[in-house]
């Protein structure tokens, strides 16, 4: 006869029992079971794939289109993003290393090394100097703007600052902490982690405190870490805070994004800046409008602020043309009361 | 559940033999986006979602032969796609600045929409939060019960197990439910 598995085993009995009730249909109460049903119950409900979508999608599978543009784009965002994102950190780490192994001969490398970007800079040590002559035409500052790597090493420099650097040292000198950069999105990848991974966007604030304290808003990922900042404090609804450092912003549609902006349209029309929100949503809805969440939040939110303005025309031709683009949007019902359809 | 009696369209018995993409999705769409939607979770566009489904219905249709049910077919299609699919969306959350969805959970603002709607899709959001820490086969299996709200005989159907896995799946999905909604409630104190 067979032997029962270990894992058999462990299957009680009970386990094996059909279960009657469903949590989502127990009624409210302080129980395990009830909160779960009440927090399951929530999300239960989904709009309904209706005669549109499907007709949508039906359309789309017959012309074989992939109506995933928005996809490629962001795929191809991403692989753009990290192939930098993994330049700067190697280059960073390959000069470290070379400065580490290199040691006191760095100095002591010709100024009139070749004009020809960081990488020259190897041959400019091995090579035994010719007589060091200082090249007046082009200037250091011309050459390094034509040479892409060591722009993060002049971030804030001034053209005099690096003038006078250049009589002193090689030209395309890194920045004396060459693994700053390396410290500094390791400290901003972990504020992004325990804020997106680990839903902690407490820990994620304490985390960008420290980088500001380090870094003293000069750090090479500062935008990035004040967008992460944005959302930690969006996250745990300190909204006030989080719209003064959206005000502070020089946001466009093409910067930061859509979405900041919108958010920011969006905060600015909760606090009763409704001008400043219209100018926002403006913004968005100045040019193409994609069919996306934004377009949507925008359009509803510009209703929302003209009507608060006064501009009932305004306010309803949004509505009707939110109706016309999203008729099973997510505030058609509301937009459907307000303009009586 | 209608999704399990829908399995008796007849399109099977086409002339063909070959399965009909049209009748296929004219018939078991509506039930896929249904399945999908509550698989993927909130943060996933359902189009976008059905058309990839389709797609793969489209592409691994004449290998089809009617040995497991049409349904049964089509959601452990819907399971592999919305897994994917999540598992893109926590990539692309990972490495994206423009976190729309994220963002708009957080800031929909008050006087734009009810409170309860927003307290409603937080709750929503949380539910989610939840069910992908659990392992994939006590998720779904926990979803079809109390979200679909099929019977158990109905989920041993559509997935393909014994019925008794299905309940063994569904005891134990849902004492992990109640203990990361306790930890999750604790973290969130």
């Amino acid at each position: 006869m067979k032997e029962p598995t270990a894992r058999s085993k462990q299957t009680d009995a009970n386990e094996r029992a059909p279960i009657r009730h469903r949590w989502t249909a127990q009624p409210p109460g302080d129980g395990d079971e009830a909160l779960a049903g009440a927090l399951l119950r929530s999300a239960a409900a989904v709009q309904p794939f209706g005669t549109k979508n499907l007709a949508e999608v039906a359309a789309r599978l017959r012309t074989r289109e992939r109506h995933l543009s928005r996809r490629w784009a962001w795929q191809v965002a991403i692989a753009v993003g990290l192939l930098l994102f993994g330049g700067v950190v190697s280059a960073a780490v390959m000069h470290f290393l070379r400065a580490a192994s290199v040691g006191p001969a760095l100095p002591d490398a010709p100024v009139s090394m070749p004009p020809s970007g960081p990488v020259r800079r190897t041959h400019a040590v091995v090579a035994p100097p010719p007589a060091p002559v200082l090249l007046p035409e082009p200037s250091p500052i011309a050459r390094v703007e034509e040479t892409p790597a060591p722009r993060l090493a002049f971030r804030g420099a001034t053209q005099e600052s690096l003038e006078a650097k250049a009589s002193l040292e090689p030209p395309l000198a890194l920045p004396p902490n060459p693994s700053a950069l390396a410290q500094e999105s390791r400290l901003l990848a972990g504020a992004i982690h325990k804020l997106r991974q680990e839903h902690d966007p407490g820990q994620a604030l304490a985390m960008l405190d420290e980088h500001r304290a380090r870094f003293e808003a000069k750090g090479a990922l500062e935008p990035e870490a004040k967008v992460t900042r944005i959302e930690a404090l969006l996250r745990l609804g300190q909204h006030d805070q989080a719209l003064r450092l959206l005000d502070g912003l020089a946001l466009t549609r093409a910067s930061v994004g859509r979405e900041m902006l919108v958010a920011r349209a969006e905060l600015r029309a909760e606090k009763g800046r409704c001008g400043a929100a219209l100018n926002d949503f403006n913004s968005l809805l100045a040019a193409e409008m994609p069919p996306d969440l934004v377009t949507e939040r925008a359009l509803y939110g510009r209703a929302t602020c003209r009507a608060q303005m006064g501009d009932g025309p305004g306010a309803r031709s949004d509505l009707e043309q939110y109706l016309a683009r999203f008729p099973t949007g997510r505030f058609a019902d509301h937009a459907r009361t307000l303009i009586g359809k | 559940m209608t999704l399990v009696r829908s399995d008796a369209t007849p399109f099977i018995e086409s002339p063909s033999g070959v399965p009909d993409l049209e009748t296929l999705y004219r018939t078991h769409a509506p039930a896929v986006a249904r399945w999908a939607a509550k698989l993927a979770g909130p943060l996933v566009d359902v189009d976008d979602l059905v058309h990839e489904i389709f797609l793969v219905v489209r592409r691994r249709l004449p290998e089809f032969r009617g040995d497991a049910k049409v349904t049964t077919w089509l959601y452990r299609i819907t399971e592999r796609v919305a897994q994917e699919s999540r598992r893109k969306d926590r990539f692309r959350r990972w490495f994206s600045r423009a976190r729309h969805l994220e963002i708009e959970r957080t800031t929909a603002p008050p006087h734009l929409t009810p409170l309860d709607e927003v307290e409603r899709r937080q709750s929503g959001a949380t539910v989610y939060r939840i069910l992908d820490r659990l392992p994939a086969k006590y998720r779904n299996v926990l979803i079809l019960f109390e979200l679909e709200e099929l019977s158990g005989e109905e989920i041993a159907t559509l997935t393909g197990l014994n019925p008794a896995t299905v309940w063994v799946h569904l005891h134990r999905a849902r004492a992990r439910f109640i203990a990361e909604m306790k930890r999750d409630s604790g973290r969130s104190t």
